[in-house]
């Protein structure tokens, strides 16, 4: 038991979420894969995104004026 | 867009053997962490990888290491030893192992795989005692940390590594 409560500890002093984990322990696997694809779709539509705002938002020295 | 799901779907279709290890391993198990790429250990034997070319022919297959980004489907040509293969295709970043440091080989990482079902097909992904000895072999900080996640999970499933 001892054990256990170290792991956790342990786990929650890295910053870990073990909240989320049972969240996500109680999803079936198929589920587990579709929602981890949509997070990192999400991820790589926002930066892309953030690069195209930055883009306009901070013209490169070579163009502004 | 990024599709790991419909990369091992695809995978299995074609009969690759292979084990799901590293980060997407982890998602399996439930962690939370992203992984943009989809690691698997796989014997690279002629029959393996005109299986692997079959199964992401249509998705631009090419070597994300190699400057020019050599199409996996024309090099390497015959049959040619290969150890590793680290892929970019229009569905995800795959990288296709001989081994996994701190674990073993294939045959190793097979041995003690857990058989996971996802839409009637049967995956073999690494254990969680595997995947955070090799999380903790690799000794990376961000390795490190979902190795005390790995930890986490198992603790909350009531087993002991």
């Amino acid at each position: 038991m001892g054990d256990i409560a170290q792991i956790y500890e342990e786990a929650r002093r890295a910053g870990i979420d073990l909240e989320l984990l049972d969240s996500n322990l109680a999803l079936p696997v198929k589920e587990r894969w579709r929602l981890h694809d949509e997070a990192v779709n999400l991820a790589e539509a926002l930066r892309g995104g953030l690069i195209s705002h930055n883009a306009k938002s901070h013209p490169t020295a070579g163009t502004a004026r | 867009m990024q599709n790991l799901t419909r990369l091992l779907e695809r995978l299995a279709e074609a009969g690759v053997d292979f084990v799901i290890v590293g980060g997407f391993a982890a998602v399996t198990h439930g962690s939370s962490y992203l992984t943009r790429d989809v690691d698997i250990c796989a014997v690279l034997t002629p029959q393996n990888v005109a299986r692997l070319r079959q199964a992401l022919a249509d998705w631009n297959p090419r070597h994300r290491m190699t400057p020019q980004k050599l199409s996996f489907l024309d090099y390497p040509a015959g049959d040619q030893p290969l150890k590793n293969l680290y892929l970019e295709t229009d569905a995800g970043v795959v990288d296709i192992l001989s081994s996994v440091l701190g674990v073993g080989d294939f045959e190793r990482l097979k041995s003690t795989a857990d058989q996971v079902e996802v839409d009637g097909r049967t995956y073999a992904v690494m254990s969680l005692r595997d995947l955070v000895q090799a999380k903790e072999a690799l000794g990376r900080e961000k390795d490190l940390l979902t190795a005390k996640e790995l930890r986490a999970i198992a603790a909350k499933r009531g087993e002991r590594l």
